[in-house]
Parts: structure tokens; C-alpha cells; sequence
């Protein structure tokens, strides 16, 4: 049988046609100019772009097929760890299409901004009463630009001091997320791995060790990305503070703990908040998120400008006299839409909310690990945050199975896999990590479907490791080969620069 | 209870499950003088949450707080554009879950729909840039044009391993919130960043700039069309950079530009970089919108951020997936290429959106009546008593600037409208002086409009010579 090809299969590059299109322009209302006159003096492109030209039903075909193509939150459970895959409200994105938000541009009088201001000002209050640290930037754009905004501020700091060229060091945890230590180099520090104990905590003696007159900070994440609450936090913070040093802390995790204990309340001195991961801004496919920051008051004359501030009689003003600020990491407020989606989600939770998200999520989680102890190996079987860690030790040891096969196979189940590409096997010992995180919006049913089809797999990984090391089997396409992604890009369609 | 479906009785066996008494039981490493009592009112300060109808009320009082470019005849861009957004956009990108509540396509069997649309904005990037290699988006412009900057110290590490060269120089009008973000990114790089600042044309000054080109110079940055609106002659900046081996960026403030102007290939830069918002993307007070990063294929490892390519799969079908991660963080840590990790992705599928919507006619056409009604503004504007275009003999897209008189601008807005952007603050000699954006959106009523109100200001001003 001849295989037809379907048209909404195809790119948009390859079912192009002259003369499609599916929009067009009121007729113009002003005299006709000639390009060529107008842009005298300009040089012009000797023919236009190849873009696409389809029709609107096409159009519409082709991004709901690839729709189709893709696991989301909205259709599968996603226990992706250390992403907070949880539910994202509908009315973050009906209010967000309000022209007040859509239209709304930077460059308007401050009194034509008073509604917007309001909600930054409110928002970096609820942010720094979750945190317990009084001064909170909405500026940078991700975690990774929230991290980096968090060291250079304390890089500000320290040359205040005049300490600016003797502190170098930023001690890493090897458990870390890469962002950490690729973010302490981008921010002009020499990243000191710190190794974990065995059960995944820090290692007070090595930090002891580590910690001298060349260290600015230490940057922690907590709970750590092998899902456990880091025991000896006030610990760890006296120590970097009786060095002189800044103790910050990465929020990647905040789910876990937010409304039972605020991070400033341990001697965190900066940490950032992952609002897409936390307070549910959606995902979009890898982005855009927001990444806030919360400082302890030594810190806050360091912050980006302009800084969002309520004035005396009431009304709202942005101040960018701020002498010793770090400047701007991005432009004008950062990614606002994502901060009023934040905003509209956490109005909703309310201070009862943000508590119960924090424990439900831990709930979710440790009951994952209760019922699946036994089928999967986990290094660290105590209680865990917000997300657990299972290795393929036994499925490896007696199956040759490894976790990336275990996670392709519960694609056919239809559930996303969990992360598997870190923790790094040397924090887990030398296996391959499986780390579920289920967040606090999955039902007990959907997580009981989790068990069972976990139960399964480890059946079939005895039965039939066949069909898990060949698995996907559902899926548009079949394991895909990654490697010779990289060895022979194909980066662009050929026909786009036809 | 909102978006929890565990009840009472599901919590209670799942505790038994775990085998524990109680939730807090879950979270004895934290000490328990440091763990929040939620009986005490006086911890955690969070008002009550209040349910969709509620919500809804809120917001709109807010936004009732606020005026947008849709309350004015609207002439403000300065790098966020008041263009029209097709509702196309929102159905696919905002209202159907399936690319929204995704996230990075880590599995590409599963992500195949993200992974194809990353493809196809890449080649739409490519399209337009002519440049081989474009990621899948930056954090905006600004945050582009950084690390490109970054890409470029990493480029001269490399090419010119004794020099050390240590200067990254901003050629011409540049927009502020550009020169910021780089000047941010530098101060902790060790990076000098050098201005050169545009003649009196509005364009780069070739012989100030040909001096501040030495071998010092790791990379040169130009925008065009720059802040102020003027197209610059990027492939004179390639020309000066040549001789000493210097890296040259391209930065796009209004990426509807493309459309007309010599392609940043054509030109022979290094690298193209700029700000999407004008692809299909909301204003939302400057963000989210998305950064697009392009190169010459030859700093390919060099480049930050997410690419996708084409690949197959096991039984040969046509796939796609996340390559070279080997540059990124999650594997090479600190000696990554940037520590980008979350980047804006739904902002570059809406882009991809817009530009196949629009298509290869109807994004010239765009761009086309941008330009016509630019010429209208001008003539308009111009014709007003004591309003004189602020740079001469260099041609300009959809932005430009008139020299009027200070403090025009509260009278404007009054009359509703919101004129040109006040450049007081960007420059020595730039009193008077505002930045005047037109888009496909604005109308000949519109200018109209802004003419009379400006006549009317400018009454009894003093007449710029």
C-alpha cells in the first residue's frame, strides 16, 4: 500500500503556495509612496523573506496536528521533577487578554500606569512575606536570570565593602542544578563544587572546610533536587555569615515550602522564585517564566531599577534613582504578563492556599514514595519535599534497563516522563536518577494510575524488556535519534532560504 | 478547595499509606520554631483568596487604574511596538493547552509539536536574517544583544588567544535599555563597553567609529534601524570591522524591518540579534515577548540557548530534537556557552504564527504600509509651525525624530493623544526632541489628529531653527 502523505503533516515551509494567505490589510489611507524613494539611501534586501504562504484552515490544521503531538498538563499527568508541573487556571489566561494588559506599553506616563504598578508593588509583598525578606525585584526574566541577578547583587555588595576583588568563590553544591555553577561563571565567580552526603545533604565538614576569605556565597538549593529538606540550614548560614560570606538560596523548589517556613527565617540572604514552577504561570513549552528575587535589607540598595514604589499619599511610582544598583538585567519591567498570571493565581490561593499548595504537594509526593518503595530503589527512603528520587539500580542490575528506557515507556502509558537527566549519577549513587515530582494538583486517583503503571513497567521490565527498550510504541514517532541531532545539525528548512 | 482535589478522606489514607500521623510530620526538618503557625494571623500576611468572580472584579479595577495604546492615537515605541495581534495567535499559542502547558520538549517523542514549531520559527528566523543558525529564543532584545556579547569575548578567546581583548563596542544610537542590560552583564564580565555616538545624521560616525575599532575590540554592535529610527549602512560597520577581525552583531529593535531592509547576511554580520515583540506578540508593559539570536553557521558551539534539528527516527521517519546541548548548562555547567535554561517559547511560536499568517506578501505588504504612513507622519508633523525633523539625509523606517519644543507632552496626551516619546533623558541636546513611532495600526485620522494637537502646543513656542 502507497504511504499518503497527509498535507497537515508537512511544514509550513513545505505545503506553501504563492498567493496563500490568510490575512490582509485595510485598504491605506495615506498616499501610496514607492519604497525605493522613501528608503533612499537604504539598502534593501534583493528579494523578500520565503516566508510561508498558506491559507487560514491549513494554517489552523497544521498547529492543532502539532498540538496533538505534544503531552501537556492540560492532557497528561506530568510529574516532571523539579519543573512543578501543576495545574495552570484558565482565568490567568482570559484575564490576561484584557487590551488593559495587551496594549499596555512601557513607555506611557507613570500616571497611565498606576494599576500596573499597584499589582508589581502588591506582588513583591506577598513575594517577600513567603520568603521573610524585605525587598523583592520582579525584573529578571527565568530562575537562571534571577540567579544571576542574585550573585551580581552580591557582588555589589561586596565591592561596597571593598571586598570586591577577594571574594571569588561561590560554593556549589555537586547535587546543584548546571544553571547554579553556569550562572556563578556568567556572574565573574570561580564555582567550588561542594560533594553531598550520602543521604543527599550538605556535608558540614566540607563546608567548613571550603569556606574561607576568597568565599562570597553559597548557593543552595532547598529542598535539594534529590527532593529532601536540607537539615542543617541555620547551620550552614552561620557558618557562611560568621565568614563574612552571603548564603543564597535557589527556589526551584519553592513549592515544598512555602507557608511553612520562610527561607529568610534560616539566614538566606537572596533567593529567587520560579513563578511558573511555584505560582503556576504556564510552562509554554519551555518558556516565558519569570524569576523574581527576595533580599535580605543589606542587599536591597543593589537591586535592578526601576523599582515599582508606593508613595506616601497613596499613588504609584517607578524609581530609578537608585545610585548603587546593579542597573538593568532586562528591559523595561521584565516579564510582566507572566507577573500578572502569578498575581491572578495567587489572589486566588490566599494565604490559606499558599500553605495547603506547600503541604499537599509534600502529601503528593511522599505517598508516591510509600507505594512504590520496594519496585524502584531509592537512595535517600526517608521523607521527602515536593518530589521524589527513584534510580534504576534494580532494573539496571538484573534487566539491563535503564531509566531513560523506563521513562520512553510510560510515554505509551500517557504520562509524561519524569526527569531523568539530573541529579548526576554521583549523587545518586552512580545510578540513573528518576526523580517524580507530582505537585499538589493531581488528584489521588491520577496518582494511584501513577503506581499501578509504574507497577506495570517493572513487571514488564522482567517479562518483556523488549518492549521497554524499543518503547515508545504509541507516539507519532519512535525513539528518536538525539545523537545525530548534534553530530549533523539540520537547524532551518531548506526551503526557507530558497 | 482551589485546584486541590485531595478531600479530608483521601489525606487520611494517604497519610496511613505513608505511615505517618500527621502533614507537619512530613516537614520535621525544618525546626519547628522556624515553622510558620497559621494560627497567628501575624504570620504570613496574605489577604484571603478569592474565587473567579471575585478575581475578575479585582483585575478590572486595576486595569480601571491604567490607560493603554488603544485610549490614544498611539506614536510610542522605542522597542515595544503597538501592532496589530491576530486572534489567530491567541487560539493556538494562549487558549489551547497543548504548547501552553508543556514544557522544554526534554523527550521528543512525546514533544514532537514543540520541537516542530521551534524548527519551523528557527527557519522563519533564517528567512529572515538569512543567517544559518538561529536558537529558540532569548529573554528579549536587550538580554540578546548581552549575550551576544558574551559570545563574542568567547569568539576572541578563541581566534585571538594572546590579545586579550577585553572591549565590546556600542556603535551609534543604541537602545538605552540595550546599552543597560549590556552594561549590566559586563560590569561583572570585566567587559569595557565603548560608545560611539551617532553624527549628526542620526548614523553611526564611520571616522569615530573607525577610530574606536583597534585591537582591543573583541566585538561591535549596531542597531538598525536605531533608536532614533535611522537605518544605518550595517555593511559599512562590517567594512571597518574587517581589517582588525572583529566580531559584528546586528541588533533589530523593530524586527517588521526585516522585511524591506538589506537582510543581516547581505550585510555580513556575525551575528543578527533582536527583539520579537513586533512577531505577534502583546505588548504587556515590555515583556513577555521573545529575544531571536542568529549566526553565521561558524559559531554554531559558541552560540547560547536551545536548538532544535531535524533528525529521524528509529524506524527513519522524519523526527525532531533538542541538539548540541552539550553548549548548555543542564550538561556542561559552568563552562557553558550561557546559563539560559527557561526561555520564552510560546513568545516565538506566536512569532512563527504571525509571520506564516501574514505570509511571504503580506509581511512585505506590513512593513510597506508602515512605511507609507511614516512619509505621511513626517510631512504631516513637519509641516507644523516650529517642527523640524532632528536628523536629516539618513532614511528612516516606521520611527523618527522631530525637534519641537520641551514639554508637549501632558498638552498631547489631554488632547488623547500620546505623542512622540520625550528623548530628554537619552542624550545631551536632546530637549525638545521625541521619538515618533508609526505602525500598520496607526490611521491617517490618527496623524491628523497628532498634527492639530501639536499646532496647538506648540503655539506661542519658540520656532526651532
Amino acid at each position: 500500500m502507497t504511504v499518503l502523505a497527509n498535507p497537515a503533516e508537512k511544514l509550513l515551509f513545505e505545503v506553501s503556495k504563492p498567493g496563500r494567505r490568510c490575512l490582509r490589510l485595510p485598504e491605506l489611507d495615506v498616499p501610496k509612496v514607492d519604497v525605493k524613494v522613501a528608503l533612499r539611501g537604504a539598502k534593501l534586501r534583493a528579494k523578500p523573506a520565503n516566508l510561508p504562504e498558506v491559507g487560514e484552515l491549513d494554517l489552523v490544521r497544521h498547529f492543532k496536528n502539532l498540538a496533538q503531538k505534544n503531552f501537556s498538563v492540560d492532557r497528561n499527568f506530568y510529574p516532571l521533577g523539579s519543573c512543578t508541573m501543576k495545574y495552570n487556571p484558565k482565568i490567568n489566561v482570559t484575564l490576561l487578554s484584557l487590551p488593559g494588559f495587551t496594549k499596555a506599553h512601557p513607555h506611557l506616563p507613570e500616571a497611565d500606569l498606576q494599576g500596573h504598578i499597584e499589582l508589581m508593588v502588591t506582588l513583591e509583598s506577598w513575594l517577600s512575606e513567603i520568603s521573610g525578606l524585605p525587598a523583592v525585584t520582579l525584573q529578571p526574566a527565568a530562575g537562571a536570570q534571577g540567579e544571576m541577578t542574585g550573585l551580581m547583587v552580591i557582588k555589589a555588595y561586596f565591592e561596597s565593602k571593598g571586598e570586591g576583588k577577594t571574594r571569588t568563590k561561590v560554593i556549589i553544591p555537586d547535587s546543584a542544578h548546571g544553571t547554579n555553577p553556569a550562572t556563578a561563571a556568567l556572574a565573574g565567580f570561580v564555582p567550588l563544587t561542594l560533594k553531598s552526603t550520602a543521604d543527599g545533604s550538605v556535608d558540614l565538614a566540607a563546608l567548613k572546610a571550603a569556606i574561607g576569605p576568597d568565599t562570597a556565597a553559597m548557593m543552595i538549593t532547598n529542598p535539594s533536587t534529590l527532593g529532601i529538606l536540607e537539615p542543617n540550614m541555620v547551620e550552614i548560614a552561620r557558618l557562611l555569615h560568621a565568614a563574612g560570606a552571603q548564603l543564597y538560596m535557589d527556589g526551584a523548589n519553592m513549592n515544598a515550602i512555602q507557608g511553612m517556613v520562610r527561607p529568610g527565617d534560616y539566614g538566606v540572604d537572596v533567593m529567587h522564585f520560579n513563578l511558573h514552577k511555584t505560582y503556576s504561570v504556564p510552562h509554554g513549552a519551555g518558556g516565558p517564566g519569570a524569576g523574581p528575587i527576595a533580599v535580605a535589607s543589606h542587599l536591597e540598595p543593589y537591586l535592578p531599577t526601576p523599582r515599582p514604589v508606593r508613595n506616601a499619599d497613596g499613588s504609584y511610582s517607578l524609581d530609578s534613582k537608585r545610585p548603587d544598583s546593579i542597573g538593568k538585567v532586562r528591559s523595561f519591567f521584565g516579564n510582566y504578563g507572566a507577573l500578572v498570571m502569578a498575581y491572578i493565581y495567587m489572589s486566588q490561593l490566599g494565604r490559606e492556599g499558599v500553605r495547603r499548595n506547600g503541604e499537599n504537594a509534600v502529601l503528593n509526593a511522599n505517598y508516591l514514595r510509600a507505594k512504590l518503595r520496594g519496585v524502584y530503589h531509592i537512595q535517600n527512603d526517608k521523607a521527602c519535599a515536593h518530589e521524589v528520587v527513584f534510580t534504576d539500580k534494580t532494573q539496571h542490575e538484573q534487566y539491563h534497563i535503564s531509566a531513560l528506557d523506563i521513562a520512553k515507556r510510560m510515554i505509551d502509558y500517557g504520562i509524561h516522563p519524569m526527569t531523568i537527566y539530573f541529579p548526576q549519577p554521583n549523587v545518586v549513587g552512580g545510578h540513573g536518577a528518576m526523580m517524580v515530582e507530582p505537585t499538589e494538583t493531581e488528584s489521588k486517583e491520577t496518582l494511584d494510575f501513577f503506581v499501578e503503571v509504574m507497577k506495570q513497567i517493572a513487571q514488564e521490565c522482567k517479562d518483556n524488556p523488549e518492549i521497554i527498550r524499543t518503547a515508545p510504541h504509541t507516539t507519532p514517532v519512535s525513539r528518536v535519534d538525539e545523537k545525530t541531532a548534534t553530530t549533523n545539525p539540520q537547524l532551518y528548512c531548506p526551503m526557507c532560504i530558497a | 478547595m482551589p485546584f486541590i482535589q485531595n478531600t479530608e478522606a483521601d489525606r487520611a489514607e494517604m497519610l496511613k499509606a505513608i505511615g505517618v500521623g500527621s502533614i507537619e510530620d512530613l516537614f520535621k526538618d525544618i525546626p519547628a520554631n522556624l515553622r510558620l503557625k497559621m494560627s497567628d494571623p501575624g504570620m504570613l500576611k496574605l489577604p484571603k483568596g478569592k474565587g473567579e468572580l471575585e478575581v475578575t472584579r479585582h483585575i478590572q479595577e486595576l486595569l480601571a487604574k491604567t490607560k493603554n495604546a488603544g485610549d490614544y492615537a498611539y506614536f510610542r515605541g522605542g522597542g515595544i511596538y503597538n501592532h496589530f495581534v491576530s486572534t489567530l495567535i491567541d487560539h493556538i499559542a494562549l487558549y489551547d493547552g497543548s504548547f501552553i502547558t508543556a514544557y522544554t520538549p526534554y523527550q521528543p517523542e512525546c514533544s514532537q509539536g514543540t520541537l516542530t514549531f521551534i524548527y519551523e520559527f528557527q527557519s522563519s528566523i533564517t528567512a529572515l536574517t538569512g543567517l544559518e543558525v538561529a536558537n529558540a529564543s532569548m529573554y528579549d532584545g536587550a538580554s540578546a544583544l548581552a549575550e551576544a556579547m558574551m559570545m563574542g569575548k568567547h569568539v576572541s578567546e578563541d581566534r585571538h588567544r594572546k590579545e586579550n581583548r577585553n572591549t565590546f563596542v556600542l556603535a551609534g544610537a543604541v537602545n538605552p535599555e540595550y546599552m543597560q542590560v549590556c552594561k549590566t552583564y559586563a560590569d561583572v564580565a570585566g567587559i569595557k563597553i565603548a560608545q560611539v555616538a551617532p553624527g549628526a545624521d542620526g548614523r553611526v560616525d564611520g571616522n569615530a567609529l573607525a577610530k574606536a575599532l583597534t585591537r582591543k575590540v573583541f566585538a561591535v554592535a549596531v542597531q538598525s534601524p536605531n533608536y532614533l529610527g535611522v537605518i544605518e549602512d550595517v555593511e559599512a560597520v562590517v567594512a571597518a570591522a574587517k581589517e582588525n577581525e572583529i566580531l559584528v552583531v546586528q541588533a533589530v529593535g523593530e524586527a517588521l524591518s526585516l522585511a524591506l531592509l538589506q537582510s543581516p547576511a547581505e550585510s555580513g554580520v556575525d551575528v543578527c540579534v533582536g527583539e520579537g515583540q513586533s512577531l505577534g506578540n502583546h505588548q504587556f508593559l515590555g515583556g513577555p515577548a521573545f529575544g531571536f539570536f542568529a549566526s553565521k553557521k561558524e559559531w554554531l558551539r559558541k552560540m547560547p540557548g536551545r536548538i532544535v534539528s531535524e533528525t529521524k527516527d528509529k524506524d527513519g521517519r522524519r523526527a525532531f530534537a533538542l541538539a548540541l546541548a552539550t553548549r548548555e548548562q543542564h550538561i556542561r555547567r559552568e563552562k557553558a556557552t550561557s546559563n539560559i535554561c527557561t526561555n520564552q517559547s510560546l513568545c516565538a511560536l506566536r512569532a512563527l504564527i504571525h509571520l506564516a499568517a501574514w505570509g511571504k506578501q503580506g509581511f512585505v505588504e506590513l512593513a510597506e504600509h508602515s512605511v507609507a504612513k511614516t512619509q505621511y507622519a513626517i510631512q504631516k508633523l513637519t509641516s507644523v509651525p516650529g517642527v523640524k525633523l532632528a536628523h536629516t539625509g539618513a532614511p528612516v523606517f516606521n520611527e523618527f525624530v522631530i525637534q519641537a519644543a520641551p514639554g508637549l507632552e501632558k498638552k498631547l496626551l489631554k488632547k488623547k493623544v500620546a505623542g512622540g516619546l520625550p528623548l530628554d533623558k537619552y542624550g545631551k541636546g536632546r530637549r525638545g526632541q521625541y521619538l515618533v513611532a508609526i505602525t500598520e495600526v496607526t490611521t491617517k485620522a490618527d496623524i491628523d489628529r497628532y498634527a492639530e494637537a501639536l499646532a496647538e502646543a506648540m503655539k506661542g513656542k519658540p520656532v526651532a531653527v
